[in-house]
């Protein structure tokens, strides 16, 4: 028994499991900007919870952008953390304590610089993919 | 980020995935869905929790702090868990790190600290002799010297001189010091109250001013209470009156670095105290031990050169006309050292020893470490169960790293400070050792940055070894094949290779302390069991300075005899009488003399003592033949001498001695000739290692200009002695100071003071290394067995019988020692060539020590390993393999 457990060791190496902290971290780099933005855009409606944001993104989207919670929990205290958005505990209609996040007048502007920047590249994008448009 | 804000924000964070969770599955229940369903369904959907909360209190920021706070509380927990293993480890870590800073710091103080002045590095001592013998120098050659160089900004010299300081009380012995005017400012010190010497203060014309002297700051304190009051107050010392004219800081205690004057004094002085017999401006007197500083961009070189260049000059002007010694001091040149450290006499006796010594903790230091290391990493293994488990809960590789590295580091600091803590009583420990009789030894052995530095990479190479090193093998643990197999078996059977490699170093090692300390030990058993030719119990010698007195010539004689009869009549003293220099304690004056009779030839070394009548009964030298010294034997007697066996040989070899003539050849001989009228067996002079010189003894009262020694007694206890010799002293001169008597049992202790403390300190050290060792194989057997316990179980239903299975398992130990002891053997042998010098009258590679050394070993490991192998064979085998 002892000596199959051995190979087994060998042949597999690391283990899933420790791997996947650093994926999480991989998806919230790559998202990241987008995501802010995306944040910012859903809270402009009105306060929300991190519950309601991501249903929010996921309807909207036509349920195909499924925001991971390790990215939005992290991302909601990094723009809570700049000042960006700013959290409230209300009861929400379903007599549910939940934390509220909501813009404030510097996430306001934040979210038009990030409108701005996020038009100029999908414009660049679409020039570059289908030229003969422009 | 405060502690606080962290733990309610964490709270915070808690609660809003709790409510994430509870509205995802709100929403699901209200799509239809069954409550428990819903919520296991949200919990999937929002993936793991604990992964999550991880993730989003890294955006807080100050990460590697609340890391560090975690890392530091569950290594605390973990160490708190397990007392043994803490207690074992930190008490190996301090024994290693406290020896090691103990005697480093003894090395510190005594070989590497330099003075604390300002730029020591320009100091340079300045000596004066034949080559190969460098000595002080006269007041006049220094001050030729001084006047004629060029090299150095300034010179000035310096002499340690005990003093009696006399105050209201009565008289009291102090340390003192005479300097030259040129010291102080030579140094560059600065006064901690008042000023300073000056040149002016050593100038003749202080005598007639009145004398300057400053005091050191330890002295001010302890004595004067420290009162600012104290500038322009009398103090009298030798009997001379000076003034107290500043308070030199505590970070200066002279410039040798085991002697802290009180008082220091200008050379001037000296003129006071002795008028005309002064050596202050004597060509004869060579006392004047100078220091310089070097001009700046002058090198010792260069400073050499300058001396050379000037020195027929000086020595034409300064050397004395007629003196003995003037052959010697014509042959003689200055040379230069280093004196950044100033002097330190202590460690040019201890220096080998001490690092001798440095090398034997630096050895257990090793030793200590891989105990450590074996330690932890059985530990380790026998905790993959728990790492497995928490890294299944998601911890990462590099965290479970973390941890561990963490663990070793609060042991290594907690060991580190206890190190620290021991370190401070094995210091005062080894300056008692090295304590000489008549002045406490005076080292400042403050755990400077040096040290502290040299202890903090000994904890950090000890965290390295314990820690990070093990837990590099361990993370590779693969998780679910580890959580499959079950919670009671340990999954990896293969040892770690370091584990393998360890012990066979530890034994190693510990065979070499073993073998150094056994050397030692015999050595320095036989030192103190070679006869050194007088008493050693009941013999108390005590120094009298009847300087002050007003007898003189014969009236001095008298109050010798009256002094001398008091004390023997005075209860409990079983002899007294009078000697010059005492055994073991300073060399006495060398004598050249020739045979008038016979045809035996001159020597130059003969070394000459005066004793008075009765002397060789009261220390317990054997008269052989004619008689011991009697109070007959006066100035208007028949001149006499005693000779000792190697004098009598050298002289009168093959022929009766008794009756015949000994002619002094120095030119200032006292006497022509004596009559040798005894013949007394060899007595020890100067060392207990050298043999014993050809000596001869002449009567004190023939000899009056000769100055005396002291009284010296036989009694059945030293408090009977002191008591007689204060009474007789306060019946007939009262007002002499009281000198500490001085035992010969103790001054031969501290003639071979560096032997004991070497050969007790190593065997200290190579009993501990022992220990460690021992522990070491024992935690390795107890492992073995844990591990093999079922098929220690299945081979004895089987019918192995209990010495096989004895063997089964001391099989790994034997095999450590098959390697161990052959490389600790030759590491032995190669180190012999070193210790031979500081044994005696033993050979490095005697085989009786070796074997012996082996001998303990092996019994200190076979008892080691037997416990846990004896268990194992007395498990019962239904219990073993219903266990599996």
């Amino acid at each position: 028994m002892g000596n199959s457990t051995e190979r087994d060791e060998r042949n597999t190496g690391g283990s899933g499991m420790l791997e996947k902290k650093e994926r999480y971290q991989n998806r919230i780099e790559l998202l990241q900007g987008t995501l802010d933005l995306l944040i910012l855009q859903t809270l402009q409606w009105g306060p929300q919870h991190g519950y309601g944001i991501s249903v929010a993104i996921r309807s909207r989207s036509g349920e195909i952008l499924q925001v991971d919670t390790g990215s939005l929990y992290p991302a909601l205290h990094r723009l809570e953390k700049q000042k960006w958005i700013r959290a409230e505990w209300k009861v929400s209609e379903n007599k549910q304590r939940a934390k509220y996040y909501q813009l404030t007048a510097a996430g306001k502007k934040q979210l038009s610089r990030e409108l701005s920047k996020w038009s100029q590249f999908s414009d660049a994008m679409a020039g570059v993919l289908n030229p003969e448009q422009t | 980020m405060n502690f606080w804000r962290r733990k309610t924000s964490g709270a915070e964070l808690d609660e809003e995935v709790r409510a994430h969770l509870e509205m995802a599955a709100q929403a699901r229940v209200e799509r239809g869905v069954d409550q428990k369903e819903a919520q296991r369904a949200a919990r999937r959907e929002f993936g793991n929790v604990g992964l999550v909360k991880d993730v989003t209190r890294d955006a807080w920021g100050g990460r590697w702090l609340r890391d560090l706070l975690d890392d530091t509380r569950y290594g605390l927990r973990m160490l708190a868990k397990n007392t043994g293993f803490t207690a074992v480890a930190v008490l190996t870590l301090a024994l290693g790190i406290g020896s090691n800073t103990a005697v480093f710091s003894l090395i510190d103080a005594l070989l590497l600290r330099s003075l604390d002045v300002p730029a020591p590095r320009e100091l340079v001592r300045i000596s004066f002799g034949p080559p190969g013998d460098p000595e002080p120098m006269s007041g006049p050659m220094f001050d030729r010297l001084r006047e004629q160089q060029s090299a150095f900004t300034d010179l000035f010299a310096w002499k340690n001189a005990p003093m009696v300081l006399t105050e209201k009380g009565g008289a009291r012995p102090i340390t003192g010091a005479y300097a030259t005017g040129s010291a102080f400012p030579t140094l560059k010190l600065k006064p901690r109250l008042g000023r300073l010497l000056t040149w002016q203060d050593d100038e003749p014309s202080a005598l007639s001013n009145g004398i300057a002297a400053v005091i050191s700051e330890a002295f001010w304190l302890e004595h004067f209470g420290g009162d600012p009051r104290i500038l322009g107050q009398p103090i009298i010392v030798d009997g001379q009156t000076a003034t107290i004219v500043g308070v030199v800081p505590r970070s200066f205690n002279g410039i040798t670095v085991d002697y802290a004057p009180q008082v220091v004094l200008p050379f001037i002085f000296d003129v006071a105290v002795r008028g005309k017999s002064s050596g202050r401006f004597r060509p004869d007197w060579t006392w004047f031990s100078p220091m310089g500083r070097l001009k700046p961009g002058v090198s010792l070189a260069q400073a050499k050169a300058n001396l050379s260049t000037i020195a027929p000059e000086v020595l034409k002007e300064s050397l004395p006309s007629d003196d003995q010694r003037i052959d010697y001091l014509r042959n003689g040149t200055f040379s230069l050292s280093p004196g950044r450290r100033g002097n330190s006499p202590l460690g040019e006796i201890y220096g080998r020893e001490l690092w001798t010594l440095q090398a034997l903790v630096g050895l257990l230091m090793i030793i200590c470490c891989a105990n450590l290391a074996s330690l932890q990493l059985s530990r380790t293994f026998n905790r993959q169960q728990e790492l497995v488990v928490r890294s299944a809960l998601g911890a990462g590789r590099v965290r479970l790293l973390r941890q561990l590295v963490a663990e070793s580091a609060i042991l290594s600091c907690t060991g580190a400070a206890a190190g620290i803590v021991l370190s401070q009583w094995m210091g005062a420990g080894l300056v008692r050792y090295i304590e000489q009789s008549d002045f406490p030894v005076f080292l400042d052995l403050r755990p400077n940055a040096a040290i502290y530095a040299a202890t903090i990479a000994l904890a950090m190479l000890t965290v390295l070894f314990t820690g990070a090193l093990p837990a590099l093998g361990l993370t590779h643990v693969h998780t679910e094949e580890m959580l499959r197999s079950g919670t009671q078996r340990t999954v990896i059977h293969k040892k770690h290779p370091l584990a393998a490699s360890l012990l066979p170093v530890q034994v190693a090692l510990s065979l070499l302390l073993a073998s150094l300390a056994l050397l030692f030990a015999v050595s320095t058993g036989k030192l103190l069991r070679t006869d050194p030719g007088f008493r050693v119990k009941g013999i108390t010698f005590f120094r009298v300075d009847f300087d002050e007195r007003p007898e003189k010539g014969e009236a001095l004689l008298d109050l010798y005899r009256k002094v001398l009869e008091a004390i023997r009549q005075a209860p409990g003293i079983a002899s007294a009488s009078v000697i010059k220099h005492l055994p073991l304690e300073e060399g006495g004056s060398d004598e050249s003399a020739a045979p008038v009779e016979g045809n035996g030839q001159e020597t130059k070394h003969l070394f000459a003592n005066v004793v008075g009548p009765d002397y060789f009964a009261t220390a317990g030298t054997k008269v052989l033949a004619g008689r011991d010294f009697s109070k007959f034997d006066r100035i208007d007697a028949n001149p006499v001498c005693i000779l000792n066996q190697t004098a009598a040989n050298f002289f009168f070899p093959h022929e009766s001695v008794l009756g015949k003539h000994i002619r002094s050849t120095e030119p200032k001989a006292n006497r022509a000739t004596c009559e040798v009228v005894g013949i007394v067996t060899d007595a020890k002079y100067n060392s207990l290692r050298q043999p014993a010189p050809p000596t001869i003894y002449y009567p004190y009262e023939q000899l009056p200009a000769s100055g005396w020694g002291g009284f010296i007694t036989r009694s059945h206890d030293t408090s009977a002695a002191v008591a007689a010799f204060k009474g007789a002293l306060h019946r007939i001169a009262p007002d002499t100071p009281l000198l500490p008597p001085i035992t010969i049992e103790r001054l031969l202790e501290d003639s071979i003071g560096k032997e004991r403390m070497t050969a007790t300190l190593s065997l200290f050290f190579g009993s501990l290394g022992l220990l460690l060792t021992a522990i070491g194989l024992y935690g390795l057997e107890s492992q073995r067995v844990a591990e093999r316990r079922a098929e220690i179980g299945l081979r004895m239903a089987l019918g192995a019988q209990r010495k096989d299975m004895l063997w089964f398992i001391l099989r790994e130990a034997a095999l450590i020692f098959a390697i161990g002891v052959p490389v600790g053997l030759s590491l032995t042998f190669g180190a012999s060539h070193f210790i031979g010098a500081l044994l005696y009258d033993i050979s490095p590679l005697d085989p009786r020590v070796h074997f012996a050394a082996i001998l303990t070993l092996l019994s200190a490991g076979s008892l080691a390993s037997l416990i846990p192998a004896r268990r194992a064979t007395n498990v019962d085998p239904m219990v073993a393999l219903r266990y599996e």
